[in-house]
């Protein structure tokens, strides 16, 4: 159900104007300490690349001037 | 064409094959919806909506019929079906919200062209009718205007819609396929209640991702709603990502489940790993 959701969601976000790589699924056994590491790394990595996001509050502050 | 249904319906009432019928009725120049009973009812105000123009009075006739039938379980009922009607009759039937088809007699109607222009209507008229004439399926061209734009813009754009939001609900309380008892959109922990505009875009985003495999395209909610909010347009979205993704299409008869009906994987969904 959730991969479903996500895949729908993602082209949702896209539509709606927020980018999508900004939405991550990843399925994480307890058992996998190194590799949540890893995946959560990657991912932040990711999210500063892209910048704040546009529905931050920040940028809307930002925004409002 | 409302010579044909009164006698339609009146033979039906008569020959005992429905016990009621919900339809429309006109006094004094408003129109609601009625369930009529006796055959001799249907001089006093029967109508099919048309007010000024055809079909200008349309209602959320599935979801009533979902109540009129788990209220009068021995009874047999009759409704009046557009195009729209019908699909979200199916859509229903296909959410388990009525079980018992044996219960239900469609009494279709086509609607004529201008109508379904006017609505941009994608199948104007139910599989079977006993008046009016099929009247070509019009295109909508609203969610390719919104995909034009970059991202930031599109997000901008629906901001500025969403920010008119006057939270009415008008666009849930008349949705056909909206039938849960307790809505999201009222839950304080998942969307900050008391602030106007709602939560700007959660609200309508919210709603959006409640409309996938659901939303009929019947334009009740754009109809309906103060803030000329184009939510048809999103919701058109959704259905396209539904059927892109998932192949599915809401409003067709058979049993087919929603994808997000269903537990478990889609082809194609099987795993989020790489």
């Amino acid at each position: 159900m959730t991969v479903k959701r996500i895949a729908f969601l993602k082209q949702l976000l896209e539509f709606s104007g927020v980018d999508p790589e900004r939405l991550l699924l990843k399925w994480v056994s307890s058992a996998e300490g190194p590799r949540y590491a890893k995946v959560v790394t990657e991912f932040i990595e990711k999210i500063r690349s892209l910048g704040p996001s546009p529905l931050g509050k920040a940028e809307l502050a930002r925004k409002a001037g | 064409m409302i010579e044909q249904v009164t006698a339609h319906v009146k033979t039906l009432l008569e020959e005992g094959k429905i016990n009621a019928f919900l339809g429309l009725r006109d006094q004094n120049g408003n129109i609601f919806p009625y369930v009529y009973e006796k055959p001799e009812d249907l001089s006093d105000g029967f109508s099919i909506g048309d007010l000024e123009g055809p079909g200008d009075s349309r209602y959320p006739i599935a979801k009533i019929l979902m109540t009129l039938v788990s209220s009068v379980p021995d009874k047999v009922v009759g409704v009046l079906l557009r195009g729209c009607d019908e699909r979200a009759l199916n859509e229903l039937l296909r959410w388990n919200q009525m079980t018992q088809t044996d219960r239900i007699v469609r009494v279709g109607i086509a609607c004529p062209a201008a109508l379904a222009k006017a609505h941009e209507c994608r199948k104007p008229f139910p599989d079977e009718f006993v008046a009016g004439e099929k009247a070509e399926p019009v295109s909508n061209a609203s969610v390719d205007e919104v995909m034009a734009l970059d991202l930031l813009a599109r997000l901008d754009y629906w901001k500025q819609e969403f920010n008119r939001c006057i939270k009415c609900y008008g666009c849930r309380d008349v949705c056909p396929v909206c039938f849960c008892n307790v809505c999201t959109l009222e839950e304080d922990a998942l969307i900050r209640t008391g602030e106007l505009p709602p939560e700007n875009p959660m609200f309508h985003l919210t709603r959006a991702v409640h409309m996938a495999g659901r939303c009929i395209d019947c334009n009740l909610c754009t109809e309906v709603c103060p803030a000329e909010i184009p939510l048809r347009t999103l919701y058109k979205k959704v259905a396209e990502i539904v059927k892109g993704e998932f192949g599915y299409v809401t409003g067709e008869p058979g049993g087919g489940k929603s994808p997000l009906n269903i537990l478990g994987p889609d082809p194609g969904h099987t795993s989020a790993n790489d």
